[in-house]
C-alpha cells in the first residue's frame, strides 16, 4: 500500500532520514520505532508531503507522491496525526471534526446550504459519530483548547478519521498518556484496524507498540537496523543495543 | 436629538465599517495597515457617481463598495501568497501610495455652472446627495445603521458557516489548515476581498454624510485605528470591533476632560490589552463561554 524506496531527508549536515526502505501492507498496523532523533517524525512528514523529500521515492496505492504537497496526500487517502498535538483551539470540537471531513473532495456535491452551513444530515451523522468514537459527545460545542489534554489526542485522531483516509500515520499518539488511556488507544486502534484501516504508528510507548502492531521497523540515525513482527523485534541483539540501551527487557519502554 | 450626538452615533457607525474590514482580516491572520485605502477609494467612486454622474445614492454606494473590493482583490493575489510581515508592509504602503494618487487626482467636470469633482489635495467637495433628497441627519444616521445590521447579520452567518470555520483555522494555523486540504491564498483573497467590501460601504456613507472628502483624513493613522478596534473589543466575534469603536469614539472622544490625552489613552488601553488580553476583551474563548451559558439558559 505505502512503499519507501532510499527515502533520505538531509536537513543541512544531518542526514535525518537516510535511505530508508520500507513497505507498509493494507490492513496491518505497522510499527516505526527508534531513539529520540531518529529519524520517525521526518518520516511522517516526508510521507505526507510537509517536507521535500531529499532523494528517494514514495509510493502510495502505486502512485508516485514522492513531490505531492500535503492536500494532495490528504486527498490521496493518507491522513496523520501531529507529535505535538495541533488543533484549531480557538473553533469548536465539531468545527474541527466538520471542517475536516469537508476538505474531502466529494463533498462539493453535497449541495451549497449543506456544504457551507451546518451539513447534510449524513454529515453531521458521521460526525456524531466521530465525536462517540473519540469520546467528546458531551463536549461537541467546547473549544478545542479548552479539552483535556487526553481529549485532544483523542479528537485529533478523530480529525484525521473525518478524511475518510485509507491510511494513518499516528506520531507518538499515546505521548503523555496513562495506562488506562493507553488502553484505550490500543482498543481504538485495533477496532479500526478491524474496520480495515491501514496504520503506521510511531510510538515510544513499548506497550502499545508490542501489543498492537503487526510488524515492527527500527530506526537508529535515519537508517532501517531490523524489522519483523513484535517477537523478533524484541529479541533483536542490534534493536537492544540501539534502542533498548541496555541487554534488558524490551518490555520496559521509554516514553 | 441632539445634533452633537447625532453626529458623533454617525461616525461610530461609519467607522464600524472599517472596524470591521481590519476585523476580518485579523480573523484570517492579516494584520492590514491599510484598510482605509478601500475606504478611501469608495468614497470618491460613489462620491463622483453621485455627484457628477448623476447616479442615486443606492446605486452610487454599490459601485463605490464594488470598486474597493475589486482594488482589494488586486492588492490581495500578489501579496498575499508570501507569508509573514509582507502583507502589512504591502498594504501599508498601498494605502500611502492611493493617499498620494488622490492628493494628484484632478477630475472635474461643470454642473450648473460650478467646477464639481475631485480636486488634488484640495480634496472633492459638493458630494451634496443627502441635502439635495432632503434626507435628514437622523434618516441618514438611521441607514448608516440599518446598512451595519445588515452586514453584522452577515458576519453572524459567517460565523456559523464553514467559511468562518475556515477562515479562523487560516488565522490560527495556515500550515495545519493547508493540511487539511485548505486552499489558504484562495481564502485569504476572498477575506481581503470581502474586508475591501465592508470598508468600501463604510467610505461611501463617510463621502455622503460629510460632502467632503479629503486625501489627508485617509492617513495611516486611521489604518491603525481600525486595527486596533478589533484588538481591543475581542477577535471571538464581530461585536468585538464595535466595542472598540464605540470605547474610541463614543467614549474616550466624548469626553471633554481627556479630550487633548486621547491618544495617550487610547494607546495605553492598547499596549495594557496587548499584554492581558492579547486576543481582545472578547475573544473566541469569552465568546464560546457566553455562547454555552445563553443556550443552556435557553434548553
Ligand atoms: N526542520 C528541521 N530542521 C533541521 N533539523 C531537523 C528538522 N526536523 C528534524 N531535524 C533533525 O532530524 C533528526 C531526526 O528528527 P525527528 O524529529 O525525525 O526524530 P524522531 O525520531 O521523531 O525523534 P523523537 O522520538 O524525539 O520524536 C534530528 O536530529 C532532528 O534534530
Ligand atoms: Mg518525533
Amino acid at each position: 500500500m505505502l512503499a519507501l524506496d532510499g527515502l533520505s531527508k538531509h536537513f543541512g549536515g544531518v542526514r535525518a532520514v537516510d535511505g530508508l526502505d520500507l513497505e507498509v501492507r493494507q490492513g496491518e498496523i505497522f510499527g516505526l520505532i527508534g531513539p529520540n532523533g531518529s529519524g520517525k517524525s521526518t518520516t511522517v512528514n516526508l510521507i505526507c508531503g510537509v517536507f521535500p523529500v531529499t532523494t528517494g521515492e514514495i509510493r502510495f496505492e502505486g502512485r508516485n507522491i514522492t513531490r505531492a504537497p500535503p492536500h494532495v496526500c490528504l486527498a490521496a487517502g493518507i491522513a496523520r496525526t501531529f507529535q505535538n498535538i495541533r488543533l484549531f483551539g480557538h473553533l469548536s470540537v465539531w468545527q474541527n471534526l466538520w471542517v475536516a471531513q469537508n476538505a474531502m473532495a466529494d463533498r462539493k456535491a453535497s449541495g451549497f446550504l449543506n456544504r457551507w452551513f451546518g451539513g447534510s444530515a449524513r454529515a453531521r451523522q458521521e460526525v456524531e459519530a466521530l465525536l462517540e468514537f473519540a469520546g467528546v459527545a458531551a463536549k461537541a460545542d467546547d473549544l478545542a483548547g479548552n479539552l483535556s489534554f487526553g481529549e485532544q489526542r483523542r479528537l485529533e485522531l478523530a480529525r484525521a478519521l473525518a478524511a475518510k483516509p485509507s491510511l494513518l500515520l499516528l506520531d507518538e499518539p499515546a505521548a503523555g498518556m496513562n495506562v488506562e488511556e493507553v488502553g484505550q488507544l490500543r482498543e481504538r486502534l485495533a477496532k479500526l484496524r478491524d474496520d480495515g484501516m491501514t496504520i503506521l504508528l510511531v510510538e515510544h510507548v513499548m506497550e502499545l507498540v508490542m501489543g498492537v502492531t503487526d510488524r515492527i521497523a527500527v530506526l537508529n540515525f535515519g537508517q532501517k537496523i531490523a524489522e519483523g513482527t513484535p517477537e523478533e523485534i524484541q529479541n533483536d541483539p542490534l534493536v537492544r543495543e540501539a534502542y533498548l540501551g541496555a541487554p534488558q527487557s524490551a518490555g520496559g519502554g521509554n516514553a | 436629538m441632539d445634533d452633537h450626538l447625532v453626529g458623533v452615533l454617525s461616525n461610530i457607525g461609519m467607522i464600524s465599517f472599517i472596524a470591521l474590514s481590519a476585523y476580518l482580516l485579523l480573523i484570517v491572520g492579516e494584520i492590514s495597515f491599510g484598510q482605509q485605502a478601500f475606504f478611501a477609494i469608495s468614497a470618491y467612486a460613489s462620491g463622483i457617481a453621485t455627484a457628477m454622474w448623476g447616479w442615486d445614492f443606492w446605486p452610487g454606494l454599490a459601485w463605490g463598495t464594488a470598486v474597493a473590493a475589486a482594488a482589494a482583490v488586486l492588492v490581495g493575489i500578489p501579496t498575499l501568497r508570501i507569508r509573514g510581515l509582507y502583507f502589512s508592509i504591502a498594504t501599508l504602503a498601498f494605502a500611502e501610495m492611493v493617499r498620494l494618487v488622490f492628493e494628484v487626482f484632478k477630475y472635474q467636470v461643470e454642473i450648473d455652472g460650478e467646477m464639481v469633482g475631485p480636486d488634488g489635495s484640495d480634496g472633492f467637495r459638493d458630494i451634496r446627495y443627502i441635502f439635495e433628497n432632503d434626507i435628514t441627519a437622523v434618516e441618514y444616521m438611521l441607514m448608516i445603521y440599518g446598512l451595519l445590521a445588515a452586514v453584522l447579520c452577515a458576519f453572524f452567518l459567517l460565523e456559523r458557516s464553514r467559511l468562518g470555520s475556515i477562515f479562523r483555522m487560516i488565522g490560527q494555523d495556515p500550515v495545519l489548515a493547508e493540511m487539511q486540504g485548505i486552499d489558504v491564498t484562495a481564502y485569504k483573497i476572498l477575506a481581503l476581498g470581502l474586508a475591501g467590501l465592508v470598508a468600501g460601504i463604510g467610505g461611501g456613507l463617510y463621502a455622503h454624510l460629510t460632502t467632503f472628502v479629503e486625501p489627508k483624513i485617509f492617513n495611516v493613522m486611521l489604518g491603525v485605528h481600525s486595527l486596533a478596534y478589533g484588538l481591543i473589543g475581542g477577535l471571538g466575534t464581530a461585536f468585538g470591533p464595535l466595542i472598540g469603536v464605540a470605547i474610541d469614539i463614543g467614549f474616550l472622544e466624548s469626553i471633554r476632560a481627556i479630550s487633548g490625552y486621547r491618544m495617550i489613552a487610547f494607546g495605553g488601553l492598547v499596549a495594557v490589552l496587548l499584554i492581558f488580553r492579547p486576543r481582545g476583551l472578547l475573544d473566541e474563548a469569552a465568546v464560546n463561554w457566553i455562547r454555552l451559558r445563553l443556550r443552556r439558559r435557553h434548553a
